[in-house]
């Protein structure tokens, strides 16, 4: 588990790093929907991504079919969290939907463009 | 009980998101059901590296479900954005939007589990290739996701697109043939990409020294195994942003909701089926690759073949858009 544990603060602090860079230079050009949208979204990101990764012990021992049920479960019950950031964007004009929605892939994105751009030329 | 456009509108909006996000959802529960699997059986075969292993599960799985997130942002959409009920045509619109994200995500989703599911295998037999084979995973990954993002791109048209100018009939067929068409369309694709990544997985990690062009062979097999689901979205395209004449005939909404369900259907069997060719050509480069120009070609011609019916299912919709 320490090894998730790494993962998980690994990605995690660079999200927050780049959302909170992002949102100020946004907040300071005067797209301030869009800074406050963009690190609302990346901290909802966070938080499923962590959540994703509690939930792994759960499916490791699970025979297939018992690992895709708490697989399902574990979707339904982060996307409502994941609902949340959504519907203040969508309900408020504080936030922006668009850098919401941008936020909440933000730690996809850090996985990606480590994994493939960092990591691959450190190889 | 009062039934007006805007309680109608209500129901469309409703039903539309209950419909993306539960079968968004199911698409990359399936996929990280299999990667979970898959990593019980590496940590099984090498316990000590069962954090490596664990580690590429959620990376893996926070890609794989990338799809349904997107199942989730039009879900929220249609909940909670206050629709104009100024015309009747917005019912279908919010219900094929709905549709199409839903279908759309199906494929990407369980296709995206294949390659993370692979790649924990991969590291039980090859640990020293842990770090490639994550690279790998993740372009194949990523690759999977395209499909839904057309259906990503549809649903939005649909919704923020003004239909309200043309007339009702036959132009709700037309967006529901839409939603069809680009969202069960880019389910086989899904699927089959992530056939085609998950052998590349399995490759590298039986021969490591193939790495590169098992990569290389594995996005050429990827995008041929797309052309079906960009067949989709152009028939969606056409039927969204071409304005079709009022009619009073029910065939005319028939033929342009046959031409959607004809694509997005039509689709389905040649993109598993060119995701199976190229996992068999990724496969056997891995195992020999001297073999490369001959397993390649064999691949494009199998794949083509396969591709065949797509065509078929392409042509027949264009006639139902443009002829009947």
């Amino acid at each position: 588990m320490e090894t998730i544990r790494q993962t998980q603060k690994k990605y995690a602090s660079i999200a927050i790093f780049v959302a909170i860079t992002a949102g100020l230079v946004l907040i300071l050009a005067g797209l301030r929907p869009f800074g406050k949208g963009f690190i609302l979204g990346t901290l909802f990101s966070i938080i499923n991504f962590i959540l994703i990764g509690e939930t792994i012990p759960m499916k490791i021992g699970s025979t297939k079919k018992k690992s895709v049920w708490i697989s399902l479960g574990s979707i339904y019950f982060r996307y409502i969290i994941l609902a949340v950031p959504l519907f203040l964007a969508i309900k408020m004009e504080d936030f922006n939907l668009i850098a919401v929605v941008a936020g909440i892939f933000s730690v996809q994105l850090i996985i990606l463009v480590d994994n493939l751009f960092i990591q691959s030329k450190q190889r | 009980m009062i039934l007006d456009i805007q309680t109608w509108v209500h129901v469309a909006a409703f039903v539309g998101a209950g419909l993306s996000i539960g079968l968004g959802a199911t698409g990359a529960a399936v996929g990280e059901g299999y990667t979970a699997a898959k990593a019980n059986f590496a940590i099984s075969r090498k316990p000590e590296m069962a954090g490596d292993i664990f580690k590429t599960m959620l990376v893996g799985q926070a890609v794989a479900e990338s799809a349904s997130i997107f199942a989730l942002v039009i879900a929220m959409i249609l909940l909670f954005t206050e629709f104009s009920a100024d015309s009747c045509i917005i019912i279908p619109v919010l219900l094929a939007s709905g549709l199409c994200m839903g279908f759309g995500a199906i494929g990407s989703g369980i296709g995206a589990g294949y390659p993370a599911g692979a790649a924990c295998e991969g590291m039980a037999r090859q640990p020293a290739m842990s770090g490639r084979l994550t690279t790998n995973m993740l372009i194949g990954s990523a690759v999977c996701q395209t499909t839904s993002i057309y259906a990503l791109v549809t649903s939005l048209i649909l919704i923020y697109l003004d239909f309200s100018v043309r007339p009702l009939s036959p132009t709700w067929a037309a967006v529901m043939g839409a939603g069809f068409a680009s969202g069960i369309g880019a389910i086989g694709s899904g699927i089959g990409e992530g056939l085609v990544a998950e052998s590349a997985c399995a490759g590298i990690a039986r021969q490591p020294s193939t790495a590169a062009p098992v990569t290389n062979m594995m996005l050429l097999g990827q995008a041929v195994t797309e052309t079906t689901a960009i067949y989709g979205l152009l028939v969606s395209f056409i039927m969204m942003f071409k304005v079709f004449p009022a009619s009073d005939s029910i065939a005319s909404s028939m033929a342009l909701l046959g031409a959607g369900l004809c694509m997005g259907i039509g689709a389905l069997g040649p993109g598993i089926g060119e995701g199976i060719t190229a996992r068999g050509a990724v496969k056997w480069i891995a195992r020999n690759e001297s073999s490369s120009a001959s397993t390649i070609r064999v691949m494009l011609v199998g794949q083509a073949v396969s591709e065949s019916t797509g065509i078929y299912a392409l042509v027949i919709s264009l006639v139902l858009i443009f002829v009947i």
